[in-house]
Order: C-alpha cells, then structure tokens, then sequence
C-alpha cells in the first residue's frame, strides 16, 4: 500500500531542510474529478499532497519546463527538485538522464508504485458514469476501483477504467528513486503488449488510411500532445518559429522563402504531417506515459503513433526505452549486431 | 411566436428544412460531441452534454481563404477575391452559452468595420437554441457572467424540453422562417405550456453552477492586481497547449498566412487561421523580443481578455461561462479560480 502519508513527511522533510528549491507532486483541483499538479514551495503545504489513480500527469515535463524557466530567468538556485514519479514517469526521467537533458543532481525521486493497478482514463470513467461526475476514484485491491458520486459510490473493475498503457503495462512501479513508496509488483499486466496498436495495425491499408485521416481531419492543433510530452523539449519546433528574427534588412525574399515545414492550416495533410513529425521524433524514446492522448481535447489516437515506433525498436533493436540511465540512448548507438540490411 | 413540437415530430421538422439548407446537430463521434451534418431521416436526439468544439466554426472557421493570388512575369500580382457564399444551414442544440458567445463574435467582426467573410457565413447560418434544463458540465457558470440556461441571446430560435415535447420559441424573422417552413407539424402554446416553460426554466437556474464574482469586482480586482505576482505562480503548471482557446467559443483571434501553391508562376493563397494567445510566437516581435515570452504572462492575456479588456472595448464580458477551457485544460487550469485569486475577490 502507498501511505500518502510518508509521501507527505518526505515532501515536508525535503522543502524543511531546503535541499530542493520545490517538490512537484499531486493536489486536488478545482477543474474536477482529476487530481492537479502541484509546485510547492513551503513545508505546511506538503499536507495537500494525494494520491490515488487520478494522478496521470506525467511532471518530468516539469523538471524540462522549470529548466527552461530558469534560464529564462537567469536564476542561480542550482537546488534539485524533487518530483513524484510513477513507473512510466520515472522511465522518462531516465530517458532524460540517458540525452544528459537533466543531471542525476537535478532531481530527487519519490518514486510511487502503481501496485499492479495504474491511472484512470477520463473518458472511460465518463462513459462508465453516462456523464455523471465523480467525486472521488480510489484503487480497491489491485482490480477495481470505487467511484464515488453525487447519488452514491460504486465500485467497478479496474479493467474498465484504467488507461489503455496501464492495462498494457508490466512494469507498473518507479524503474529509478531515491524513495520508494509501495511494493514493485512486478510482470502484470492485464493486456497484451501493443494491444490497442494491434486493433488498428492489423486493418488493411486501405482502413488504415481512411482511419487516420478521419482523426487528422478532426485535429485542431492546439499542440496539446506536443506540449504535454517530457521529450519534446526543443528549443524551437517546426510548427512554431520563434526564433525566426525580421530586420529591418531581411528582404521580401528572404520572409518569403522561410521554409514553413507545416502550414498553420489544419487540413487532414498538414496535421498527418505534424503528427508524424512528432511520433518519429520520438522513436526509442517515447516510454509510453500516453499523456498526449489523454489530453487531446478532440480524442485522436495519438498514442498509438508512438506505440508504433516503440515496437519496431523493441523488434529491431531489442530496445525498450527508460530502463537504465547508464545505457546510451537508441539513436546514439551501434551495436555489431544491429540489423543492416537497410544499408546497401 | 411560439408552439409547440412533439418530440416524434422533430425528425419530420428536420426533413423538411433539410429541403432547404444543410442541417446540422450535435454528434457523438469517436467520444468526442462536435457538430455533424444530419443525415435524412436520421434521429436528432439533443440529448447532448454540450459540444466539445463550439459552434464558432461556421461563422469563423480554423481556416478561411482570403484571397488567391498569382504573379506572372513581373506584373502586378492578379487577385482573386474568395469571399465565402455558403449553402444556407441551420444548426441545431446551440446552448444559450454558445449563442450569447455569438453575439461577442458579432460584436468583434461585425461592428464598425464588417469583415466580410465573417458576414458571409453569418448571414447563411440559423442557431436552434436548446435550453439547458440541468448544467450541461460541472464547470458550467454561465449565470455569474449575465447568462442563464435558457438565455435567447444570438439565437434564431429557442427550444425548451417539456414532457413529451418541445416548446419552440422564435426570436428572429429567420428563426421565424424555420417555422413556417412546417407550420402544419407545430401546435400552438397555450397557458398551460407557457406556465410549464417558466416552470422548466425556473428549475434549471436553481441547479447550482459555479460562480465568478460580478464583473465590477472582476473588473476592478484584475485591473488592481495586473502585476500580481499570482498570475505565474497560477500558470506554473501551464504546458503551453491552446486547448482552451481553440475551444473557446467566443475566442476569435487568428493570424494570416501566404500558402504558395505554385512557383512558376508563383501562385498561392492569402489564409486566415486561427491563432493562439497561449503559443509562443503569438506576440513575437520581428526584433525577437517577445513582450508575453512566459507562461504567466499569456495566462494573463486569455483570463483579462475575457474578462476586462472585452468590458472596456464593448461594455460586456466576453466569456460566457462555458466552460470548456476549464474541463479541457490538460492539467485543471481554471478560469474562475484564476478570477479569484488574482483578483482577490
């Protein structure tokens, strides 16, 4: 069992002490049913810590954007911070660690395990309620999960209502920490790997095309994916030049000719394009967090993009992403026994 | 005028105005509710939530042509203009939130100067209203910000669910026309509907919704408090996404774009599409500077915006208390507890 108690002593003991400049954890919102981020800062707020299946939100995106931040800022805490990670979350601190992205130094892990059990999907706990909002969502033994509502509680099966990736997943506990909190259950899963991939992968082309052109055609752009995704953390991305300066010298020409890789416009070509950007930019890298589905406000299956990039490295290569910070990333290396035959 | 429609009868309604124009209603498709065209014969259920995409999209759609353009030889580049002439539609299940949004719209596009691609698609689309009868979300706080379930703003016509049947009120000469258009499937309202419609509409503004502090307190508190330091502790957990905007449906901001679609002779189209106050390139400078370049200060931007920036313009508040950037927002940024805090209200 995770007491959220000693995850809160811990929270306390860390911002006490002033070794971290701030613990990243969960809080309750006031948007919903969904747990929230939370920065805190002071010791007296480690008591609004939760946790409970609602809190999805992968925050090693936090560790990149506070960096960013700082920079920004020009701010000298050079303090780690401290971040609460489940086992995909810990699995993208890795792959972090693994790009020297983030130092080892930068960060204190309180790593939570999922206990064999993981994180809801909203949308599967909106249709299971048909609309009514839940008030509060618990983990009841590792198979079901009660929901508590305005008219009453009910207690339905885990199965129904975890994320796609969480009843995928076989390694739901932190795979790095500094603290652990919960027991590793270790190889459970209650799909196949790649199950929902299998669903759409096995169409025909023909179905395959007419399906995803039907959800790019649906995409609004908002980036939601791209910015909620740990590993996306250029500088710059192609869908938005920020760094593209006009002076008073740059020609007509010059405006004219700046090559825009993807037009603004969202028709079903230019957003295939951007998604394909995206999912191949994280080949070997993406760990499976799902959070650019879950937070698509359109409901685009983005996550299996990723999931097909994430089987051939595993089929090719052998590789599956996050496992060990000691390990050189899958793009940054060469093994003799790495298939060729693509080489000629 | 008033009527009343049984509800087996909205199905016969819907065909005979789809002799007319397009018709669309809200649709459920692949667990997201939009709006879809309806296809002859098929059920209208206005059973719906309210929808994820706002009904903005036919008057201001993501992208709009705004002219053609093609330069041969060192001429003067020939134009060719591409003002919209859509076919007539009407739209089905508007909530009254989304009509009064249109009214803001109207007021952006529409006053002083017209925008004529704006005008266009306005004057060819028809809101059927649908009034609430419980909050269609629980962030749903449309009577704080001068709303209510059943408000009749920006719509052509208004109906209201009783037992069995609709009450159908007409609120424009165009809504009018919907119903003359099948005069013969409507019976008329008498005081016994008309007591049921105030009972509906009494019952649905007692459900308790969110609530946003006047908009003289709003007002008055984001103006004290534009420097507050709140604003990026409250945006610290912003990613940087547009849901909330794109969402919006009062939202209207857009940026203009050439797309060459042929370099010899170079040719193209002058596009308009939306923009994005939370995208970092929204207010980049051509220097490089950017005045918004934080979180914080974009945060700022979207919640002032609608809630004094639009009163000092055009004398309402321009948000409508939807709220879908509220259920929307990946990571629970919320409009009205921004509201509060920053304003200290």
């Amino acid at each position: 069992m995770v007491a959220i108690e000693d995850i809160r002593a811990r929270a306390r003991t860390l911002l006490e002490s002033g070794e971290v400049r701030a613990v990243l954890g969960y809080q309750r919102g006031s948007a919903g049913t969904l747990a929230e981020p939370a920065f805190l800062t002071e010791p007296q707020q480690a008591a609004s810590l939760v946790w409970d299946p609602t809190c999805i939100h992968n925050l090693a995106l936090y560790l990149v954007n506070e960096k960013k931040r700082q920079r920004t800022q020009r701010s000298n805490d050079k303090r780690p911070l401290a971040v609460v990670a489940k086992g995909c979350d810990s699995r993208a601190l890795v792959v972090l660690l693994q790009e020297n992205h983030i130092d080892r130094s930068e960060v204190v892990i309180l790593g939570v395990s999922c206990e064999g059990g993981g994180v809801i999907d909203p949308r599967k706990l909106t249709r299971a309620l048909a609309g009514r909002a839940a008030t509060t969502v618990a983990m009841d033994g590792a198979d079901a999960i009660r929901v508590g509502t305005a008219s009453g509680e009910t207690t339905l099966p885990a199965s129904e209502l975890l994320a796609d990736r969480c009843l995928e997943c076989a390694r739901a506990y932190p795979e790095l920490y500094d603290t652990l909190y919960g027991d590793k259950a270790e190889g459970r899963s209650y799909s196949p790997r790649f199950a929902a991939l299998n669903t759409v992968a096995e169409k025909p082309l023909d179905e395959r095309r007419a399906y995803w052109n039907a959800h790019f055609e649906r995409c609004i752009r908002c980036y939601a994916c791209r910015a909620v995704c740990p590993m996306c953390y250029c500088d710059e991305c192609v869908v938005d030049s920020t760094e593209f300066v006009v002076t008073p010298n740059t020609s007509a020409d010059e405006k004219a000719n700046r090559i825009r890789w993807i037009q603004r416009s969202p028709d079903a070509s230019e957003s295939a394009m951007y998604h394909l950007v995206r999912a191949m930019h994280l080949a070997g890298r993406c760990i499976d967090c799902a959070e650019c589905e879950r937070v698509c406000p359109v409901n685009i299956p983005v996550r299996l993009l990723n999931n097909v990039l994430e089987r051939e490295a595993l089929e090719a290569f052998e590789y599956v992403p996050g496992t060990d910070p000691g390990l050189p990333s899958l793009i940054s290396s060469f093994r003799d026994g790495d298939p060729n035959d693509f080489v000629r | 005028m008033e009527a009343i429609l049984q509800k087996d009868r909205l199905g016969q309604w819907v065909a005979q105005l789809s002799t007319r124009a397009r018709v669309f209603a809200p649709a459920f498709v692949d667990d997201v509710w939009g709006y879809g065209p309806v296809e002859t014969g098929a059920e209208v259920p206005l059973d719906h939530g309210n929808t994820t995409r706002p009904p903005k999209n036919f008057v201001f759609p993501q992208r709009e042509v705004l002219y053609r353009f093609r330069v041969q030889d060192r001429h003067a580049p020939q134009i060719t203009p591409t003002v919209p002439e859509p076919e007539p539609a009407v739209v089905f299940g508007v909530r009254p939130c989304d009509g009064r949004a249109m009214v803001r719209n109207d007021k952006v596009f529409t006053c002083g100067v017209v925008d004529p691609y704006y005008q266009a698609r306005r004057d060819k689309v028809v809101f059927v209203g649908l009034a609430c009868s419980a909050p269609p979300s629980p962030n749903c706080f449309c009577q704080s910000v001068g709303g209510s379930p059943h408000s009749e703003d920006g719509l052509d016509v208004l109906m209201t669910e009783l037992e069995g049947r609709y009450h159908v009120k007409t609120l424009t000469a165009r809504g009018l026309e919907l119903l003359d258009a099948a005069r013969s499937l409507f019976d008329d309202a008498g005081a016994a509907d008309a007591g049921e419609v105030e009972r509906a509409h009494a019952a649905a503004r007692a459900y308790p919704q969110r609530t946003l502090a006047s908009q003289e307190q709003v007002v008055d508190g984001l103006k004290r408090n534009f420097d507050s330091p709140k604003w990026a502790e409250l945006a610290r957990a912003c990613i940087g996404c547009g849901a909330c905007t794109y969402l919006c449906p009062s939202c209207h901001c857009f940026d203009i774009n050439d797309e060459i679609t042929g370099t010899s002779p170079l040719a193209g189209e002058r596009v308009r599409t939306w923009d994005n106050c939370q995208f970092p390139d929204f207010t980049m400078h051509s220097s490089g500077h950017n005045p918004r370049d934080d979180t914080g200060s974009r945060l700022r931007q979207r919640v002032a915006h609608k809630l004094l920036y639009f009163v000092e313009n055009h004398g309402i508040q321009q948000c409508t208390g939807c709220g879908r950037c509220i259920t929307h927002c990946p990571v629970g940024i919320d409009i009205v507890r921004v509201t509060h805090e920053v304003a200290e209200v």
